[in-house]
């Protein structure tokens, strides 16, 4: 690895910086979404970025439907339109002609009998259990110690102004690695032509 | 590839999505039985921004508030007045109606309330929060001239507008079922009331100033994309 190689994986490095928290921003406002951390280590082959998932809680916000649900301290879980369960944070769903709770995605909430079927007025408690006037319909399938809130949703854990500066960041390590690898470019450029200069 | 760009751009495009839909409910905050719209966002992909999943409509119940208009109804609680207008159906919680010249009750743009007709020689008109109609005639005579029904929706949500207050059905909201308002736990109507909009104009100007300040964000965002790449081109400088 020489210098040109090492500045190049640099500026690759804060392109990648870049593109995390680029797609952060833009979704502030995506309910349930987790941030990505773009780690960087200094390997062998110059600098390298990993990215892993920010897995801290976003605050809950009120929004007071009964069926907008917030998972705490777990998840509970969805059956997308193929078929595949997936553990899901928050979501907000809404009864579809059939009875079942369906989000925006078109995934379904999964109950301890199959899917979740509620009416209009069913209540959420805490523990999952969906009532209608008293009468149990179904209990909402949670991890083991989870809760859930009913009447909030869990917004995106993105703090913009963190994403900001990581943006500024970015783009000035991009900087330096750059004029960094034009001033190595320039001393090879004067070793090259200098050192023939004088031999002629 | 320059994933960023176009990853703030979404975000850009997102907060934009979200103005529009807040503007659209701003606009109608006056409008009665008017219910507010959010638009949701999700991730899409590895790092490659957000996109819209839908608008939602938001059916909590608006304020019922005292209008002094003579044919004017609330809906308390859950259901839609059922209207129609040449052949075609169409539901609301909008119950500002007037008296039109055939004795029907309609609504600003001409929906017709199914059901009701008033008659000419009726001096005064009450609706009972039960949903029957019943009208005054000269000489202090009562008579009940129909029954306004409820039209409920397995899921209202679902919906389609076709009006800052008027919905039609769809196969996904279900057909709509017809229930008489009055049970111990249906809906009720209140006469002479109107359902205020669900908007709340602090909420919706919150809701600007944070989707300003989240396009300016991802505006920067394209900067320094746009910023890196020009850099980029310029390294072989010659």
């Amino acid at each position: 690895m020489d210098g040109i190689d090492l500045m190049a994986a640099a500026m690759h490095a804060a392109r990648t910086r870049l593109d995390v928290s680029a797609s952060n921003l833009a979704n502030a406002s995506s309910a349930g979404f987790r941030r990505r951390i773009a780690r960087a280590t200094l390997t062998e082959r110059g600098l390298a970025v990993a990215t892993a998932l920010d897995r801290r809680q976003g605050p809950l916000e009120r929004t007071g439907r009964t069926f907008d649900l917030a998972a705490v301290g777990g998840s509970l879980f969805v059956r997308d339109p193929r078929g595949a369960v997936v553990a899901e944070r928050s979501a907000s769903f809404s009864l579809d002609a059939t009875g079942a709770l369906v989000d925006e995605r078109g995934r379904a909430l999964l109950g301890e009998r199959g899917l979740v079927r509620a009416t209009s007025g069913a209540t959420v408690d805490a523990r999952g259990v969906v009532r209608d006037d008293g009468n149990v319909l179904d209990r909402i399938r949670l991890s083991p110690g989870a809760s859930v809130e009913s009447g909030f949703i869990e917004r995106s854990n993105v703090d913009s102004i963190g994403e900001m500066v990581d943006v500024l960041a970015a783009q000035r390590a991009f900087e330096t690695a750059e004029k960094t690898l034009a001033a190595i470019d320039e001393t090879r450029a004067k070793d090259a032509n200098d050192v023939a200069r004088v031999k002629s | 590839m320059n994933r960023a760009l176009y990853a703030a751009a979404t975000g850009m495009a997102a907060q934009q999505q979200t103005l529009d839909v807040v503007a659209d409910n701003l606009a109608n905050a006056d409008v009665p039985g008017f219910k507010r719209a959010a638009a949701t966002f999700g991730a899409i992909g590895d790092n490659l921004g957000t996109t819209a999943l839908g608008i939602r409509r938001l059916f909590e119940q608006g304020k019922l508030e005292r209008s002094g208009g003579p044919f004017d109804v609330a809906i308390d609680g859950a259901g839609f007045f059922a209207l129609e207008r040449d052949g075609r159906h169409a539901y609301t919680r909008n119950g500002s109606f007037v008296r039109a010249s055939d004795g029907t009750l309609r609504n600003a743009d001409g929906w017709r309330l199914a059901g009701i007709r008033v008659p000419a020689d009726a001096t005064a008109v009450d609706v009972a929060s039960d949903g029957r109609v019943s009208i005054d005639l000269a000489g202090g005579k009562h008579r009940e001239i129909g029954r306004i029904r409820l039209a409920l929706f397995a899921a209202p949500e679902r919906l389609r507008s076709i009006g800052s207050a008027l919905f039609a059905a769809t196969r996904e909201a279900g057909a709509p079922t017809t229930v008489a308002a009055g049970g111990a736990r249906g809906p009720k109507l209140a006469f002479g009331m109107l359902e205020r909009a669900n908007v709340s104009i602090i909420e919706a100007m919150m809701a600007i100033l944070a989707a300003q300040r989240a396009y300016e964000a991802n505006a920067k965002g394209v900067q320094a994309a746009d910023e890196m790449q020009r850099i980029a081109n310029n390294l072989h400088r010659g």
